[in-house]
């Protein structure tokens, strides 16, 4: 973080924002030249180091970005004190000398006070000058510089001008997609409370137990020092209110993946660390699998009543997802904590409990609907939990399935898209299909994407025919165009479906030509059984 | 049955039960309280006849004290009607009128788990040292590096605010030292986050020019009592002088001064500019975060500035003030670090500023009591309440022009020894703002 005068800031009706730094080349310039300098002047006093700084401040660059960067490298600087005579020790004799001889008051009582001391301790006169106070902090020289690129530098002033605005922070809120045991484990440590609102995502809202009583900027450092563990992931939306001293206004602040992301370090995607051999043997053996369940390592949060509660994994397929959470070797505390967040728990979860550990606490769990337990020894066995998986998957399937079919719908539409229909219901595409190629809504045709009315497909037959040349052929193109004129995707299948295959004279489209493959026209009710069958 | 315990800094109060105190959160699902509140929830209550668990505190055990404090006659009115008050209130009390030992007193009355908040280190080592002669208490330290909490335990007022959360529960008196500070907006927040029922503060200077000092009875009571220097100086205090003296600024200091000074003020009224108050100053210097000229401006007043309180008249003149007070203890002090180690370098004496380092600091102010060293000069970090009991003759190079600084810096030589005669003298640079300044600290001293 940065000294708060040295934050600059814009600020226009109500919403406020730190003047990063946007790499113009001037800003590279700069930060560019404050390196090499600090990296060619090791051993220099910091007060030296200074007057280059201002130098920039001279030329007309904003003051409180040139100390922000000097301020930064200096952060990454060792500096040292020239200790070959100790000053303090020095400063002792000096004080002493003149306690005894009297305040010296001319140029003559200093200088004889001065020689006294040096010869004591058999120093110069000019060490004595040079030594007395070697130890200020201005005094200090550059001993090692850890050097850095420009954008380094910039993107570090950047993150810092971000939390130093925090400091003044009266609450935050912010929504992400991983991390989530690290950024829970820090809301936790940092004294914050945490609520969970559950509006267009997941969004996590923090404030301090006092603010309950009143706007404070109290935990306004610590919500600055969260959010690098937030930015940590590749997507994150991040408010917080700033009550602003100056004018003491309340201002929002917003920082947007999309929109800043490149202002800030590339976070390093950190591979999530396993909390313990079982976890890492269980995905290793389940990954291998290739079971068609995408595997996550901590999903994003469950709420759990007031809570939250990050699973161990998640599995998703065809937008069905469940949970586990593996219940190693752990203190009564914690079980008994674990079982009370399990009860609370919505979604569908298996547990896996060590057998060597005491199940009793976790009997009449497995009476909450979406729980199951799995016992183990030493490594998770996966029968149970594919089983668990399957059961998971047809259940929630079932459970759509009914859905949908409970649901009054009258198909009218000429040609019904299965994606447009999966997003008006709200429900995944797979299901859609399945449900419908099984439901089979009678007057229609299912095809690989969209289901058409039959007598749409008459009419669509009926106009190819017309087209047709006396040796039954019509360039491909035109079949096509018919069938797309009447606005239905999946022209080729309905070409197929009314029994015409494509001819191919050479790998150009343009020549290819569809033909009839029997004489006798096929029944369409025929062709939508072998389409369900 | 109620559960009430302390949480960060807060009371929690589970069970199905509310108080004209407590509030609702519904992140937790429980009454929350201010931590301040805490005798007063207890007691209503018990006056309600719930059954409550009350698992707030976390006290340290009460260690046996030996008292040898014994008081002035104003001293035990002050504490009589702090008393009065319900051991809450504040105390107004010159510097070196012994507001220390009314508060020693208090924790000798009371018995029970103290803090003593103050504003600097140095005040904690001094605090630490008056209880184990007074009270023969071994106390503990919060801030500074130290981390042990005791019956009697001192604190800085930063480490009283930060450690909030888990030092709030643990005191059931608290003594603010210097207790204006405490009505900064973020300091405040201390009084409201800990629970201890029983509240002093001290200080010489309760007022503050932002007003808020009005704020600080709902914190620690109302102020209870209170005496000014012409009170108590002579029989009390010693007496003093005070003596302003005028400098020339050398000729070439007068150019720069002159030549920077233009260039400010041709600024201000080109921009048609008045800068009548504190907060048009301010307003001002945040334009300069904008506006490049505004901060040219800026920069030669604050060069100017500089010159008139650097001026080597002022050393020449302070040489010659050392001549004729050969015999007596002085402290001098200014505005800046800068001019603190250019005195220092040239009269060959100890200075004190926030950059000494803690050991040498203790060093210096222990070999300035027993005479070793005959003068001190520092910046602002000895305004506040250090000892040094026979400093007779001060001598203010700069300053901020604050009546506060002013009084407290004339505080430092006030402290009774027989037979001392004080005296604070203030050199000024002619013909500057300066002169300004320094009447506006005698306008507003006039009123404390």
């Amino acid at each position: 973080m940065l000294p708060s005068e040295l934050l600059a800031v814009w600020k226009r009706k109500g919403t406020i924002c730190p003047r990063y730094s946007r790499f113009s080349q001037d800003d590279l310039a700069v930060a560019s030249s404050l390196i090499e300098i600090y990296d060619a002047h090791v051993g220099c006093k910091k007060s030296r180091l200074k007057e280059f700084a201002d130098e920039f401040e001279d030329k007309g660059f904003e003051y409180r970005f040139v100390r922000g960067l000097a301020f930064l490298l200096d952060r990454r600087s060792t500096f040292k004190c020239d200790d070959r005579i100790n000053a303090s020790e020095l400063r002792r004799g000096i004080f002493e000398a003149s306690g005894k001889l009297g305040v010296p008051t001319s140029q003559e009582e200093r200088k004889r006070v001065v020689e006294a001391v040096a010869a004591e301790l058999r120093i110069t006169d000019l060490d004595v000058e040079r030594y007395l106070y070697a130890d200020l902090d201005s005094e200090l020289a550059l001993e090692r510089f850890q050097r850095l690129s420009p954008i380094e530098l910039l993107k570090e002033y950047n993150i810092r001008l971000a939390q130093t605005l925090l400091f003044d922070a009266t609450e935050a809120r912010f929504t992400t997609t991983d991390n989530w045991q690290n950024i829970f484990h820090a809301v936790k440590r940092l004294g914050l409370i945490y609520e969970i609102e559950n509006d267009d995502g997941l969004w996590v809202k923090i404030s301090g137990p006092s603010s309950l009583f009143k706007l404070t900027r109290r935990y306004g450092t610590s919500m600055a020092k969260l959010l690098p563990t937030i930015l940590v992931n590749p997507n994150w939306n991040f408010e917080a209110r700033i009550l602003w001293k100056y004018t003491n206004e309340i201002c929002n602040f917003k920082l947007e993946s999309q929109r800043d992301s490149f202002l800030f370090k590339t976070p390093q995607p950190s591979a999530v660390a396993f909390d313990s051999n079982v976890e890492k043997d269980f995905a290793q053996r389940f990954e291998a699998l290739k079971s068609g369940w995408l595997l996550k390592r901590e999903p994003e949060p469950l709420t759990a009543g007031k809570q939250v509660m990050i699973p161990d994994f998640s599995f998703e397929r065809d937008g069905v997802r469940v949970y586990m959470e593996i219940v190693g070797f752990w203190t009564n505390d914690y079980l008994v904590h674990k079982v009370e967040k399990l009860k609370n728990v919505e979604a569908s979860m298996l547990v896996a409990v060590d057998e060597d550990l005491a199940c009793g606490k976790f009997e009449g769990l497995e009476k909450q609907s979406q729980l199951k337990l799995v016992l183990f020894r030493k490594r998770v066995p996966l029968p149970p939990v594919i089983r668990f998986l399957d059961e998971a998957y047809r259940g929630t399937r079932m459970t759509q399935i009914g859905l949908i079919r409970s649901l009054p719908i009258v198909f009218t539409e000429p040609v019904v898209s299965y994606a447009e229909f999966a997003q008006r219901i709200g429900l995944s595409l797979e299901v859609v299909k399945t449900v419908l190629a099984e439901m089979s809504p009678s007057g229609y045709v299912i095809m690989p994407t969209t289901m058409v009315r039959k007598d749409m497909l008459e009419q669509v037959a009926e106009k190819i025919e017309e087209k047709v040349d006396r040796s039954g052929c019509l360039p491909l193109s035109a079949a096509l165009k018919v069938v797309e004129d009447e606005g239905i995707e999946d022209a080729t299948s309905v070409l197929e479906t009314l029994g015409y295959k494509i001819v191919w004279h050479g790998i150009n489209v343009e020549k290819a030509e569809v033909t009839k493959v029997e004489k006798e026209s096929r029944q369409l009710s025929d062709a939508g059984h072998s389409q369900t069958a | 049955m109620l559960h009430l315990r302390f949480d960060m800094g807060t009371l929690l109060l589970k069970g199905d039960v509310g108080t004209p105190y407590g509030k609702w959160d519904p992140r937790v699902n429980s009454y929350r309280i201010k931590a301040a509140h805490y005798r007063d929830v207890l007691n209503y209550l018990e006056e309600s006849g719930f059954p409550l668990k009350d698992e707030a505190l976390n006290l340290p055990p009460v260690e046996p004290l030996k008292s040898t404090v014994s008081l002035r006659p104003y001293q035990k009115e002050a504490l009589t009607r702090w008393r009065g008050a319900g051991m809450r209130g504040i105390l107004v009390l010159p510097t070196a009128a012994g507001k220390t030992f009314i508060a020693l007193k208090a924790i000798d009355l009371l018995k029970l788990q103290t803090l003593i908040v103050v504003p600097t280190l140095d005040l904690i080592d001094q605090w630490k040292k008056r209880v184990s002669d007074s009270l023969g208490l071994e106390a503990g330290a919060v801030g500074g590096g130290e981390n042990t909490v005791r019956m009697v335990t001192i604190s800085t007022y930063d480490s009283a605010y930060l450690q909030a959360g888990t030092l709030g529960n643990r005191f059931m008196f608290m003594i603010f030292d210097e207790v204006h500070h405490l009505a900064s907006p973020s300091y405040m927040q201390i009084a409201e986050m800990y629970v201890a029922p029983y509240r002093m503060g001290l200080t010489a200077t309760y007022e503050r020019s932002d007003e808020r000092h009005q704020l600080l009875p709902r914190l620690v009571g109302e102020p209870v009592y209170s005496a000014k220097i012409e009170d108590l100086a002579g029989e009390y205090l010693s007496p003093y002088t005070y003596e302003k003296v005028f400098v020339e600024l050398t000729a070439e200091e007068q150019q720069v001064y002159d030549l920077e000074m233009a260039v400010f003020k041709g600024y201000l009224s080109k921009r048609g500019i008045t800068l009548k108050s504190a907060e048009d100053f301010q307003k001002f210097i945040m334009t300069t975060g904008r506006d490049k000229q505004a901060r040219e401006a800026l920069l030669a007043r604050n060069r100017a500035v500089k010159v008139a309180l650097n001026s080597k008249s002022k050393l020449t003149h302070l040489a010659e003030q050392f001549r004729t007070h050969r015999k007596d203890k002085m402290l001098i002090f200014t505005l800046h670090n800068d001019l603190v180690y250019v005195i220092s370098r040239r009269f060959l004496i100890p200075a004190v500023t926030y950059q000494t380092p803690k050991e040498e600091r203790r060093e210096i102010l222990e070999r300035f009591r027993n005479g070793d060293y005959r003068a001190i000069v520092t910046s602002q970090v000895l305004d506040e309440g250090v000892d040094v009991p026979d400093a007779s003759v001060g001598f203010i190079l700069s300053g901020t022009g604050s009546a506060r600084e002013y009084i407290q810096r004339l505080g430092r030589l006030l402290r009774k020894v027989e037979g001392k005669r004080a005296k604070l003298v203030e050199i000024v640079s002619r013909e500057t703002m300066e002169v300004r300044t320094s009447r506006r600290r005698h306008k507003t001293a006039a009123g404390a």
